[in-house]
C-alpha cells in the first residue's frame, strides 16, 4: 500500500530570498535560556522555532512539543563568509571565468564544441555527464588569455578550506560573490550550473540559517542543569563572534582587527557546516571531544543516512531467546504467549465480517481484541470498562488489532542477515515458555545455534503484505539456497547420525520400537515384519517416503536406491539426507514442497527419537588408540621424516629442481609441507581403516553428521603441521633463524617448524604445545580480519548490484532500463531450481 | 513459484526477481568461509596464484593488475608436440633479468666505473654473449662498455656521484636482458590429457607474447582481466571474470551457481569498460543522488549535487527506502491497472442482507 508518490527530487542551494521566507526570526542574542530556565526571545532556542519543553507553546504555529513540527529562522552576520563546502566549486567557477569581463575562457568555437558534444551525450547518462563536467572544468583551465575582452589572468591560488589569493591579495568573500554574480546565465550553463536553482553567488553567505530547535534538543540532565546540542554551541560560537564583529565594525575598529573577526567568523562558519574539513582545526567541546556539526550528522555508519534512514525502526515486533523444538514444524515457529497477546494482526471490519469482528471484541480472554482504529485513525485501547461501549460504535471501515494466534504468518528474522533465508516466514504456533522454538531443521539457514542466539518476530501487518510472506517467503519454499540449488533446509547431526543408524542394513527393531518410533512420524501402520517377527530399521525409514518415490544416487558412502517408496539399498547419510543433498530435488519435483516439509519434519523426529533409542555416543574411548596403531602412528612419522630429511639433503646437494617463480630454498619449503601433509592424510586413511566399523566417532564422520576424518586423526594420532597466518611453517622467532632457543640456527627439519608428533588425545609436549599455540592464535586473529573484509567485500556488492532485476522479456535491467543481461544467465533458469548448478556447469 | 515443480518452464527465473542483490549474497554470504592462504600444493598453478577472499577482492575491484599474473600460452602444430621446438618459444617468452646473469656487481665509484661478474652458465643458458651483453648494456644506458679479458663487463659512467652510481647499477639489476618484459618467469609444461606442451608465464604481457612464432593466438588466457580486455575486448574481459571467479570459488570448494558470477562480470563490462564494484565504480557512478550518498562520501555527494542542480529520479532501490516508499523491484515493480470505462460498471453493493 502506498499512498503519496515521489515523482522527483531535485537538489539546489537555497537562496537569501528563500532563507528570508522559510525563516520565522532574527536572531540576535548569543544565549539560550535566561536565568528563570525559559527561552530568550531572540535567543538559539526561540520559542518561535518550536519549542522542546513539555508545556510551552510554539509562538508561531501554537502547537505543544510532540506535534510542533519545528521552523527555521536565521542570523544575519555582519560580514559575508563562504560556505566552505563549496569553496572548491568555486574555484573551478572562478578558474573558468575571466577576471575583468567575467566570461567564460572559451572562445566560441570552444564553446560549440562543447554544447554539440553535450546535445548527444550528457541526456541519456548522467554517468558520462558528470564526466563531462570534469572534461569542460579542464578544457577551461588552459585559457590563458581572455578571448574576449584579451585580458591575461592572474593566477588565482586556492588553499583550503576558503582562502582564495590573488598574488598576496586575498579576495574577500564579497569580492568573490560581486564576481561570479556578473557571469552571464549562458557561462554558468556551460559550466553545467543552473543559476535559478544553484546560483553560485548564494554560496557566500550573508544570512545563516538556523535550524528548529527539535533538530537540536537540549537534554536536562539528572541535576537539574542543562546540556546544549552540539550545533546550537556552534551557533552561539557564530553569533558570539558576529556581534564582536559588529561592535568593532561601529566603534570603527582597525582594518586588521575586523579582518582578523571576520577570518574567524569563517571558521566557526566552516566548523558549523563540517568539523571534520581539512585545513582548520576541529572545534570542541569543553570535556576535548569534536564536535558533531551539520556534515558529522549525515555522514558514515551512524549517520542519518545509513542508521536512521536506510535501516528504520519498527512496530509490531519481537525479540527474544532462541531454543529448540523437534515437535514445532519447520514453517512454524513457537512463540511465547506472553508475546503473541502483546502482538496483534488486523482485522479489517468489513459489512460481511461484522459479526465475527463482535464476537472477537466480546472475547475478554487471550484470543482479544487489544486496540479497535475508528475511520479517523483514532486507536482506543479495549479495556473491560469501555468494551460494551465499543462494541455498540464498531462498523465497516474500523480496524481491530487482534492478538496473534496459531496459524498468523509472521517474518521470523537473525542477524546477521547474510542472505535472503536469513528473512523467511513462518506459522505461528503459541507455546507456554519464554522463548521462540525452531524446528533444528531451519537453523541451518538462519546459521543460528542455542548458546543464547536471539532473534526478531515481525507481524506483517497488510494483507498484501501478509499473502507475499505466504506466498513467496514461506519456509518450505526456501527449502532450496539460491545461491547453489542444494538443499539449505535439511537435518544435521543428532538427526544423520540416527538415520544413519536406523538404515544399517541388518538393524531390526522390536514391535514395541517400531511402533514408538512411528506413531512420533504421525504413522499408525506398520511394514512387514521381517521372518524373525523384528522389522527393519530401513522399513521403517521407507514409511516415511511417498508410496510410489523412486530415487538412486551413488553417495561417497555407497549407493543409495529407493524404489516405489521403499529404501532397498543403502544406508542414509549427509549426502541423501543433510545439507546440499541429493534426494530433496527429486521429492520436491515429484511431490512438491509440501510434502516435502512434512518428510523433513517427520523423519526429524523419527531419527532424534532413534539416535536416543540406539544408544549411540561417544566417549574418550573412541579416541584411544591401542599399541598396534600408536606403532603405524610412529612409522608414519619416521617414514616422513626421513623423506624429508632426503628433500633436504637433495636440496643442500642442489639435485632439486626448483618450481616456476619460486627459489630453490622456497621450493624445497613446498615439497616439505607437502609431504608433512600427506602424512597426516595417511595417518588419517590408517585410523578410519584401524578403528573400522563399531567406532561412533568414525561412524560420526562418515555419516557427515559432525567432524571429519581430520579431527579425529588429530584427537588420536598426531597434530600435523601447525601453519602461520600467511600459510607457511612457523619460521620467526630468534635472529639466529629459529623459533625457539633449544633449536638449532637455521634447522628446517619438521619439528623445528612447527610439526607437532603428539594427538590431542595424548597430549603435547611443551614445545610442541607452544607450536600449536602460534597456529591457533594465528587462525583466531585472522578469522577476526577476515569476517571485516569480506563484510565490506558483500556491502559493496550489494550497493553495486542491488538495482538489477529480471524483466519479462528475462534480460536483466538496472532500474534505470540499463540492459544488463539480455537473457538472465543465458538461460534464464532460476538458480534455485536449477539442479546443474555446479561450478563447472558453466 | 508453484507447489509441484515438474516442467521445464517451471525452472525459469520468476518475473522481477532481484537477481542482483542474490548474486551479491551469494558472493557475500560464504566470504567468511573462505580461507586466505592455506596449505595448496596441488599443481605448480595453485602454488603461485592469489586466491580465496584477496583474489575475489581483486577481481571484483577490477585491479589494474593482479598480485600474481599468469599467463597461460599454448602452441601450434609442431610446436606443441615437439619439445625442443617448445622450448625455442619457451626461452623467446621466458623473462630473464640482468641479476640472474649476473654473479657480482662491482661499483668502483670514484672513477664512475660499474663492473659486472657474469654468470657463463646462466649466460649460455641464455643464448647470450658477453659482447652482446656489453652491446645491449651500452645501448640502455648511453655509456662506454667494454668486455674485459676475463669476459666481465666494465661499464663506464658519466657521473663519478655516489648515489647516482648505486641508482644505475640497481636499476641495471633490474632490466630485461632477454625474452618478453613482463611475461614474467616462463615453464614448459605438458598438458596429462592431449599430451601436448603449453607454457606458463607467471606475467601478464600478452601483447608482447602474442606475437612469437608458434603461439597459438586464439588460446594464449591469462588471469590478468585488464590484459584481456586490451588484447581481445571487452567480451573477452567479461568471460576472464567469470572464469577466474568460477576457478577462485571452486578452489575454496564453495558452491555458486555460475549465473551469479555472469551477473557480477555483467554489471562491471556491460558499459564497455572494466569497472570496479566499489566508490570509483558501480556505486559511485549511480544515476540517484541519494543512493551515492547513503553509500559513501555522503556529504561530496550532496555538495556536488546541490552545486549542479542534480535531480533524483527516485528509481532506485536506496531512495525509496530512504524516503519510505515500495521498492520499485520483485513485487513492487507490478500495478494493477483498471480501463476508466470498467471503473464505471463497478457498482457500490447495496447493503448487506442477511
Amino acid at each position: 500500500m502506498q499512498a503519496e508518490v515521489i515523482n522527483y527530487i531535485k537538489f539546489g542551494i537555497l537562496s537569501p530570498e528563500e532563507i528570508k521566507k522559510i525563516s520565522v526570526a532574527k536572531l540576535t542574542v548569543p544565549d539560550t535560556y535566561n536565568e528563570d530556565g525559559y527561552p530568550i526571545d531572540g535567543g538559539l532556542l526561540d520559542q518561535r522555532l518550536g519549542v522542546i519543553d513539555p508545556g510551552l507553546i510554539c509562538k508561531t504555529c501554537g502547537a505543544r512539543a510532540k506535534t510542533c513540527p519545528g521552523h527555521f529562522g536565521h542570523i544575519e552576520l555582519v560580514r559575508p563568509v563562504l560556505h566552505s563546502e563549496f569553496s572548491k566549486v568555486l574555484y573551478a567557477i572562478l578558474r573558468s571565468t575571466c577576471f575583468e569581463c567575467h566570461r567564460i575562457l572559451l572562445d566560441p568555437k570552444q564553446v560549440q564544441a562543447l554544447t554539440d558534444a553535450s546535445d548527444t551525450e550528457t541526456q541519456e547518462n548522467a554517468e558520462e555527464g558528470s564526466e563531462q563536467r570534469r572534461e569542460k572544468h579542464a578544457a577551461v583551465k588552459s585559457g590563458r588569455k581572455c578571448p574576449y575582452c584579451k585580458a591575461v589572468q592572474p593566477k588565482l591560488k586556492f588553499s583550503q578550506p576558503t582562502y582564495f589569493n590573488i598574488g598576496d591579495r586575498r579576495l574577500k568573500p564579497d569580492e568573490i560573490r560581486d564576481m561570479v554574480a556578473k557571469i552571464s546565465r549562458e557561462d554558468l550553463e556551460l559550466l553545467n550550473i543552473d543559476p535559478e536553482v544553484s546560483n553560485p553567488s548564494w554560496l557566500v553567505i550573508n544570512s545563516l540559517l538556523v535550524p528548529p530547535v527539535n533538530v537540536r534538543p537540549s537534554i536536562t540532565l539528572e541535576s537539574g542543569e542543562r546540556s546544549e546540542d552540539d550545533l546550537t554551541h556552534k551557533l552561539v560560537d557564530i553569533m558570539r563572534i558576529n556581534q564582536r564583529l559588529e561592535q568593532n565594525i561601529n566603534a570603527g575598529a582597525p582594518q586588521i582587527i575586523i579582518d582578523d573577526l571576520w577570518e574567524l567568523l569563517q571558521y566557526h562558519v566552516t566548523a558549523y557546516f563540517n568539523n571534520e574539513t581539512s585545513g582548520i582545526p576541529p572545534a570542541r567541546h569543553r570535556s576535548g571531544r569534536a564536535l558533531k556539526t551539520l556534515a558529522q550528522r549525515l555522514k558514515g555508519k551512524e549517520g542519518r543516512f545509513r542508521y536512521n534512514l536506510s535501516g528504520k525502526r519498527v512496530n509490531y515486533s519481537a525479540r527474544t531467546v532462541i531454543s529448540v523444538d523437534p515437535y514445532v514444524n519447520i514453517d512454524e515457529v513457537g512463540v511465547p504467549k506472553d508475546i503473541a497477546s502483546k502482538l496483534t494482526v488486523p482485522f479489517y471490519v468489513t459489512l460481511w465480517n461484522l459479526d465475527k469482528a463482535k464476537e472477537l471484541l466480546a472475547t475478554k480472554e487471550y484470543p482479544t481484541i487489544i486496540n479497535m482504529i475508528a475511520r479517523d485513525g483514532k486507536r482506543k485501547r479495549v479495556l473491560d470498562a469501555n468494551r460494551d461501549e465499543l462494541l455498540k460504535e464498531i462498523a465497516p471501515g474500523y480496524i481491530l488489532e487482534r492478538q496473534l494466534v496459531d496459524g498468523d504468518i509472521v517474518l521470523f528474522n537473525r542477524q546477521p542477515s547474510l542472505h535472503r533465508i536469513s528473512i523467511m516466514a513462518h506459522k505461528v504456533k503459541v507455546l507456554p515458555g519464554k522463548t521462540f522454538r525452531i524446528n533444528y531443521c531451519t537453523a541451518l539457514p538462519y546459521n543460528a545455534d542455542f548458546d543464547g542466539d536471539e532473534m526478531n518476530l515481525h507481524v506483517p501487518q497488510t494483507l498484501e503484505a501478509q499473502a507475499e510472506a505466504r506466498l513467496l517467503m514461506d519456509v518450505q519454499f526456501q527449502i532450496f539456497s539460491p545461491r547453489n540449488g542444494g538443499a539449505i533446509i535439511a537435518n544435521s547431526e543428532d538427526g544423520i547420525m540416527g538415520m544413519y543408524a536406523l538404515t544399517q542394513e541388518d538393524r531390526r527393531l522390536t514391535k514395541d520400537e517400531a511402533v514408538y518410533l512411528l506413531s512420533l512420524a504421525g504413522i499408525y501402520k506398520l511394514p512387514e515384519p521381517k521372518k524373525d517377527g523384528l522389522y527393519s530399521g530401513r522399513d521403517i525409514f521407507s514409511m516415511l517416503l511417498p508410496e510410489d518415490f523412486n530415487f538412486e544416487d551413488k553417495t561417497s558412502y555407497g549407493p543409495v536406491k529407493i524404489k516405489n517408496g521403499k529404501l532397498i539399498e543403502g544406508i542414509i547419510t549427509k549426502d541423501v539426507y543433510g545439507k546440499d543433498n541429493s534426494m530433496f530435488i527429486k521429492m520436491v519435483m515429484d511431490y512438491g514442497f509440501e510434502r516435502l516439509r512434512d518428510f523433513i519434519f517427520t523423519s526429524s523426529k523419527l531419527a532424534d527419537a532413534y539416535a536416543t533409542l540406539s544408544g549411540t555416543t561417544v566417549g574418550v574411548k573412541e579416541y584411544a588408540i591401542d599399541a598396534e596403531l600408536e606403532q603405524k602412528r610412529v612409522d608414519i612419522i619416521q617414514n616422513t621424516f626421513a623423506k624429508v630429511n632426503e628433500f633436504i639433503a637433495q636440496y643442500k646437494a642442489k639435485k632439486l629442481e626448483p618450481f616456476i617463480g619460486y627459489t630453490l630454498r622456497e621450493s624445497l619449503e613446498r615439497i616439505i609441507i607437502a609431504e608433512l601433509n600427506l602424512a597426516r592424510n595417511n595417518a588419517g586413511d590408517t585410523l578410519v581403516k584401524h578403528e573400522g566399523q563399531g567406532n561412533s566417532a568414525v561412524d560420526m564422520a562418515k555419516s557427515g553428521s559432525r567432524g571429519n576424518v581430520l579431527n579425529l586423526e588429530q584427537m588420536s594420532m598426531f597434530l600435523g603441521q601447525q601453519a602461520t597466518l600467511s600459510g607457511g611453517r612457523i619460521k620467526r622467532g630468534y635472529y639466529t633463524n629459529r623459533v625457539l632457543p633449544h633449536i638449532p640456527p637455521n634447522d628446517i627439519a619438521p619439528v623445528s617448524r612447527g610439526f607437532v608428533t603428539t594427538s590431542f588425545y595424548s597430549g603435547m609436549h611443551p614445545v610442541e604445545l607452544f607450536m600449536h599455540a602460534v597456529g591457533s592464535r594465528g587462525s583466531e586473529v585472522y578469522k577476526a580480519l577476515l569476517t571485516g573484509r569480506s563484510g565490506y567485500l558483500y556491502r559493496r556488492l550489494s550497493n553495486a548490484l542491488q538495482d538489477y532485476y529480471v524483466r519479462k522479456d528475462l534480460s536483466v535491467r538496472d532500474v534505470n532500463n540499463n540492459l544488463i543481461q539480455t537473457v538472465y544467465g543465458g538461460d534464464a533458469i532460476s538458480p534455485t531450481l536449477s539442479r546443474f548448478a555446479k561450478l563447472d556447469g558453466e | 513459484m508453484a507447489n509441484t515443480v515438474n516442467t521445464s518452464s517451471k525452472y525459469i527465473v520468476d518475473y522481477g526477481e532481484p537477481v542482483g542483490m542474490i548474486a551479491a549474497q551469494s558472493l557475500g554470504e560464504p566470504g567468511t568461509q573462505m580461507i586466505l592462504r592455506a596449505f595448496h600444493f596441488a599443481g605448480i598453478e595453485s602454488t603461485i596464484a592469489t586466491s580465496g577472499l584477496p583474489r575475489i577482492v581483486e577481481l571484483v575491484d577490477a585491479r589494474k593488475k593482479p598480485e600474481t599474473p599468469i599467463t597461460y600460452v599454448y602452441l601450434e602444430g609442431e610446436y606443441a608436440k615437439n619439445i625442443n621446438k617448445a622450448e625455442v618459444v619457451l626461452k623467446k617468452i621466458s623473462e630473464v633479468k640482468m641479476s640472474s646473469v649476473v654473479r657480482r656487481v662491482l661499483e668502483n665509484f670514484s672513477k664512475g666505473i660499474i663492473k659486472l661478474v657474469l654468470d657463463t652458465q646462466a649466460l649460455k643458458a641464455n643464448d647470450l654473449t658477453p659482447g652482446q651483453l656489453s652491446q645491449k648494456v651500452a645501448k640502455k644506458l648511453d655509456a662506454a662498455t667494454k668486455v674485459d679479458s676475463d669476459g666481465n663487463i666494465l661499464i663506464k659512467l658519466k657521473t663519478k656521484k655516489l648515489t647516482e652510481v648505486r641508482s644505475i647499477s640497481v636499476k641495471l639489476m633490474k632490466d630485461v636482458v632477454h625474452g618478453v618484459e613482463g611475461a614474467g618467469k616462463a615453464m614448459l609444461q605438458k598438458d596429462t590429457k592431449s599430451g601436448e606442451f603449453y607454457i606458463i608465464a607467471a606475467g601478464s604481457n600478452t601483447e608482447g607474447i602474442i606475437g612469437i612464432e608458434g603461439v597459438d593466438k586464439s588460446r594464449i588466457y591469462t588471469n590478468d582481466v585488464f590484459a584481456m580486455y586490451r588484447q581481445f575486448g571487452i567480451e573477452a574481459a567479461r568471460n576472464t571474470l567469470v572464469r577466474e571467479l568460477v576457478t577462485t570459488l571452486k578452489e575454496q570448494k564453495i558452491r555458486v551457481d555460475p549465473r551469479h558470477l555472469m551477473i557480477i562480470a555483467d554489471a562491471m563490462t556491460y558499459s564497455g569498460f572494466i569497472k570496479g564494484v566499489g566508490r570509483h565504480g558501480l556505486s559511485g557512478q549511480k544515476q540517484s543522488v541519494f543512493a551515492k550518498a547513503a553509500y559513501e562520501e555522503t556529504v561530496k555527494h550532496l555538495v556536488n549535487a546541490a552545486a549542479f542542480s542534480e535531480i533524483d529520479n527516485m528509481r532506485g532501490v536506496t531512495e525509496n527506502i530512504l524516503v519510505g516508499k515500495q521498492i520499485p523491484i520483485g513485487t513492487g515493480s507490478v500495478h494493477l491497472a483498471i480501463k476508466k470505462e470498467d471503473m464505471q460498471k463497478v457498482k457500490p453493493e447495496s447493503k448487506h442482507k442477511k
